[in-house]
């Protein structure tokens, strides 16, 4: 796949490899969070739990790709000397644990 | 600078202090972390999912999964020498291919479909 440029350092790339095995345990977790929600039948307003769950599950999905998109392109943009691109992945998940927690304080709260 | 089997040349000497930043056991023990993580997922699915699901075959996905942590730790272990060896004679160790790491951003994924599947199975 990257044929172009020159190779870095392989410190930068391990790093790289790192944070996107970091990813995916993140969303290990917040997949592994969403079936338990409904799985566990914990007792809240049963809609609301199952949005909550779903935000974490369905952000569980996303956030693999996105992290393995977000890979390819900082070792290109390492490969090339070009400045490292910015990756949203922290800020979908901010956005998801948000989401989920105000969901489920609200169904908690009904 | 040594050339490597895929016909790329390291761009960089592998000198200095050995695993200097120990970024090699670094890289190693997050690829065991997520093995771990998997693992235990999938223990955990083995336990909830047929008492959930109702049905003898929902210990299928947590087995599955064991399976697929169990390969992930002896890929693991023998990248692990694989770096060891290299540092000691003097090659830069190689980082991991885009293919394998899709891969498993892909089986990770198809974990969330499958939980998101049950969840709407039993909800709905």
């Amino acid at each position: 796949m990257f044929r172009q440029g020159t190779e870095p350092d392989v410190r930068f790339s391990l790093a790289n490899e790192r944070t996107f095995l970091a990813w995916t345990r993140t969303a290990l977790a917040l997949i592994a969070g969403g079936v338990a929600l409904e799985a566990l039948a914990l007792d809240m307003y049963a809609p609301l739990r199952l949005a909550a769950s779903l935000v974490l599950i369905i952000t569980g999905i996303l956030l693999p790709v996105i992290a393995w998109v977000e890979w390819s392109r900082v070792e290109r943009a390492m490969r090339l000397g070009r400045p490292l691109p910015q990756p949203p992945t922290g800020i979908v998940l901010a956005v998801a644990v948000v989401a989920s927690g105000v969901l489920v304080l609200l169904a908690v709260l009904r | 600078m040594s050339d490597r089997s895929d016909g790329s040349s390291a761009g960089s000497s592998w000198s200095g202090p050995f695993d200097a930043g120990l970024q090699l056991e670094r890289t190693s023990l997050s690829w065991r972390r997520t093995a771990l993580s998997i693992a235990v997922g999938s223990l955990v699915s083995l336990r909830l999912l047929p008492l959930w699901l109702g049905g003898a075959q929902w210990v299928l996905p947590g087995m599955v999964g064991l399976v697929a942590a169990s390969i992930l730790w002896r890929v693991s272990r023998r990248r692990h020498h694989a770096f060891m060896a290299d540092v000691e004679s003097g090659r830069a160790p190689g980082a991991a291919g885009a293919g394998a790491l899709l891969a498993l951003a892909t089986g990770v994924a198809a974990v969330g479909m499958l939980g998101l599947a049950a969840v709407l199975a039993v909800a709905i």
